[in-house]
Formats: C-alpha cells, structure tokens, sequence
C-alpha cells in the first residue's frame, strides 16, 4: 500500500521538476534604423525565430533572425548593408536573455541583452520593454540601441559622407505560452 | 571636295579609334592581374605563445573572390604560394574563436609574413562573456534549459556562414564603389562637352571650341566604359530581386549606353561635315538631341541612386 502511494505521490510530483512551460515567437517585426545627413532609411525582417523556456521561475529566449531577410526596399542597399555587415559570413544575429518568469505580468520589463552580429557579441545591460498581455500572448515592444561600432562594422558612406554610428533596432514581437 | 570629306571623317574616326582604343586600355589595364606569385606565410599561436596545429587557415582574394585553404603543420605554421594581390585570412579551430585579417598583401619581392595568436573560445568552455560579467539577468546559454538554434528550426543555409559569397560581396561592393565614383567623375567632361556642344556646331569659322569638344568628348567616352566595366563586371548575388531605385537606373544605362555608342559616330559624321564648310545635315544633325537625351539619362541615372549608399 506504502509503496502504491509513495509512486503515486511521485508521478504528481515528477512535472514539478520539469521545464515549466515554453514561449514561442509568433509575428514579429525588426526594424532598424540608419542616419545620413542627406537619407533615413530603415530595413525591415519578420522573418525572426524565437524560444523561451522556462524552469524554475527563469526563462531563457533565444531569437534568431537572418540578416538576408531585412528588406529596405532597396536591394542595392540590401546588398550593401548584408556587405558591410558581413551577413553571408554570419548570416544570423541571435539575441539571448533571462528574465524571471513573473516578468509576464508586468508592464515593463528591463532586458540584459547578448546580442551577436556581424562576428561580433555585444551586451545590452537594462533595455525597457512595454509588455501587453491578451490570453496565452505577450506582446512585447521595445528600442535596442545599437551602433554599427558595437559590432565593428564600418559605416556606409555616401558621396563620402558615413551613415551615423547609431542603428537603433525597432522590436516588436508576439509571444505565446506552450 | 571629296577629299576635304574624307579628311575630316578620317579626323572623326581617328578620334573615336583613339577614344575607344583608350577607354579600352584603361578599362583593361583596370582589370588586368599580375600573373607573379608570392608568398604568403605564417605561425599560428595560442594565447600562452604555444603553437597550433590543425588549424584551417582559409585565404580570400579580395580581388577575385577565389579562396584556398590550408592547415597548420605541426610546428604551427602555414604557408601560401599566392598571386599578388590582397587577401583576407581566416583562421578556423576547433576550441578556439575563429579569427580573422582582415587584408594582407602578398608581393612577389619577399614572403608576407602573417603571425597569429587564436584565443581560446569561451562558448566552447561554457563561459560567456555576460556570464563572466555577472550581470543580474544575463543570459546562461551553457544551462540545461536554454534553447538553441537548433530548437528554433532554422535551415542549414540559414545558420552556416558562407565565405564566398561573403567575398562576392566584398568584391561587388568595391567594384561598385569605383563605379559610383569615376561615375561622378564623368559627369564633368559630360557636362562641359554639351556646353561646348552649341559652339563646336555654331557658324564661327574657327576650330578650336571644336576640338575642344572633342576632346571632352573622348575623355567623356574614356571615363563612361571604365564607368560601364565596373558595374557590368561587379559580382552578381544570386537570389537577389531587383527592387527600389537601382531598376530605374539600370533601366536608364539602356538610353545611356547606346547613346553613349550613337553619340561619337554622329559627331564624327558632324565634325566632318564642318571642316568641309558643310552645314551639318543628314543623320549626324541627330547629334546634339542624342547627346542631350544620352546626357539627361546618365543624370536621371546618377540622381536615382545618388541619395543611397
């Protein structure tokens, strides 16, 4: 009878001790920013894939986005930047953070972001995020402010002129809970 | 009468022998490469100065976009029997962060002498940069826990880095830069040779506006093939769709190009008939409306793309 119980305890236990639950990257859109005296332009993806799991009240998000799937409208441009980015060498940036699960129910949260790029990693401490729940989503938007020089790359230039170092990234993504 | 004619044609055609001969020079001497070889050498270290071996050390023509590769010996060192030119290296191993350089020249005088020291890969070990800083929500991508780019489905062509395409690009972006660049350069003499265009036709007897505008013209035809080469020549990247303002202006290099082909020969046919005292008439009066038509493309063309980089 002991025994009966003692395996019955621990197969309602057992989930205790598993991952949590999951979030999955459902739409997003990245866009950055650059800046020439005499031209804004921004680059656009969708294309981002990403994964958080959770266990033990912390949730680790990996996103992933290829750097060919930024769309400026340009494909000369297009070409340039993924050049100057060294996009076919490291053809994706992947941003890593941990954030404490209660996080999902507040409306802001502050990232410690590893973002690699272009070859390079480069860390974020305390990004602001604004978080909206609906249901099961989490919609999550935010500024990550970036600079060509955090990842080495050199800037475009035209007529000689160098596009501004900042390149703020623009996000905005939908979550969902597994 | 005749032979005035044929004079003056001949002066025309040897001035448009001169220019495309010229203009071909350049653009040919632009692109030739020197055939010499040198070599390219080199010791491979680890961060306590010991040598590695089995490391892949991958040599990138910045020129040509040809790659080659080699693997360090057993006392560390690599070496290249290279043509001249620049190349970038990369340097791939196992338990150390791929490195590179980002541009060597090798010379055929003496062996270009590359010493590298790899460091060690933190991801490798399980130490990440913001994990060894401690920050208070840092990323742990050595837990259990953390998903990676395999969980998030992505294709092998997406994830794996390509390193000639990498220099396609790096090859295209330099020939176009060159392109951008002696394209502006022939706005000038483009400019000046349809300034001069009203007086080298006018009735003034004498030649010299004309001459003049011919000679414009040449370096104007000179500067627009070596202009042409480099944006006919530059790499093409496979799976791009033409989009945005580079459609407009390959479109106009199609009013552009021919006229700068039509535009010579009618001035040829022109000039003759001025030095014969001849009213220019016949197809060479299409000149000046070609020219201009030629000129206002190359602008429209130049303007579309001049506010991007």
């Amino acid at each position: 009878m002991e025994k009966k119980i003692l395996i019955a305890v621990l197969l309602v236990a057992l989930p205790a001790f598993a991952a949590d639950s999951q979030w999955i990257l459902n739409q997003n859109t990245l866009t950055y920013h650059v800046s020439h005296p005499l031209h804004q332009s921004e680059g656009m993806s969708h294309a981002a894939k990403g994964k958080g799991v959770c266990h033990e009240g912390q949730c680790q998000f990996l996103i992933a986005v290829p750097v060919k799937s930024f769309d400026s409208g340009d494909s000369n441009r297009d070409l340039h930047m993924l050049q100057v980015t060294r996009g076919a060498e490291f053809p994706l940036v992947t941003v890593r953070t941990r954030l404490p699960e209660s996080a999902a129910t507040s409306s802001t949260v502050n990232a410690d972001l590893e973002i690699q790029f272009a070859g390079q990693t480069a860390q974020y401490k305390q990004i602001p995020f604004k978080l909206e729940t609906h249901g099961g989503e989490i919609h999550i938007t935010g500024t990550i402010p970036a600079t060509l020089s955090d990842f080495k790359i050199d800037p475009p230039s035209l007529l000689t002129i160098p596009v501004k170092n900042e390149m703020p990234v623009r996000v905005d993504m939908t979550w969902h809970s597994q | 009468m005749l032979r005035n004619t044929c004079r003056g044609w001949r002066r025309g055609v040897l001035g448009l022998a001169f220019s495309v001969c010229l203009s071909s020079a350049l653009a040919l001497s632009a692109a030739a490469q020197t055939v010499d070889t040198g070599v390219l050498t080199g010791t491979v270290t680890d961060a306590s100065g010991a040598v590695v071996a089995n490391v892949t050390v991958t040599a990138t023509s910045i020129d040509t976009g040809q790659t080659r590769s080699v693997t360090t010996g057993a006392d560390g060192s690599f070496r290249f029997d290279a043509p001249r030119g620049g190349y970038r290296l990369r340097f791939e191993a196992a338990g150390f962060t791929t490195s590179e350089v980002a541009s060597v020249t090798v010379e055929g005088t003496a062996p270009s002498v590359v010493d590298k020291k790899l460091e060690a890969n933190d991801q490798v070990n399980g130490k990440p940069p913001a994990q060894q800083e401690n920050l208070p929500n840092a990323p742990s991508p050595s837990s259990n826990t953390a998903p990676s780019l395999a969980d998030l489905g992505l294709t092998p062509e997406q994830t794996q880095g390509n390193a000639r395409e990498q220099a396609l690009l790096d090859k295209r972006t330099h020939m176009l830069k060159i392109h951008q660049r002696v394209g502006l350069i022939t706005t000038i003499p483009l400019v000046a040779t349809v300034i001069l265009g009203p007086g080298a036709g006018g009735k003034s007897e004498g030649t010299a506006t004309r001459d003049l505008h011919v000679a414009l013209g040449a370096l104007t035809g000179d500067l627009y093939g070596i202009t042409a080469y480099y944006a006919i020549r530059a790499p093409r990247i496979k799976g791009t769709q033409k989009r945005g303002p580079i459609r407009f202006h390959e479109a106009m290099a199609w009013i552009h190009g021919p006229g700068m082909i039509l535009t010579p020969i009618l001035g040829a046919m022109a000039f003759s008939q001025k030095n014969n005292g001849e009213k220019v008439h016949g197809l060479a009066a299409a000149h000046g409306p070609v020219a201009i038509v030629t000129a206002g493309a190359f602008g429209a063309a130049l303007l579309s793309v001049s506010v991007k980089f």
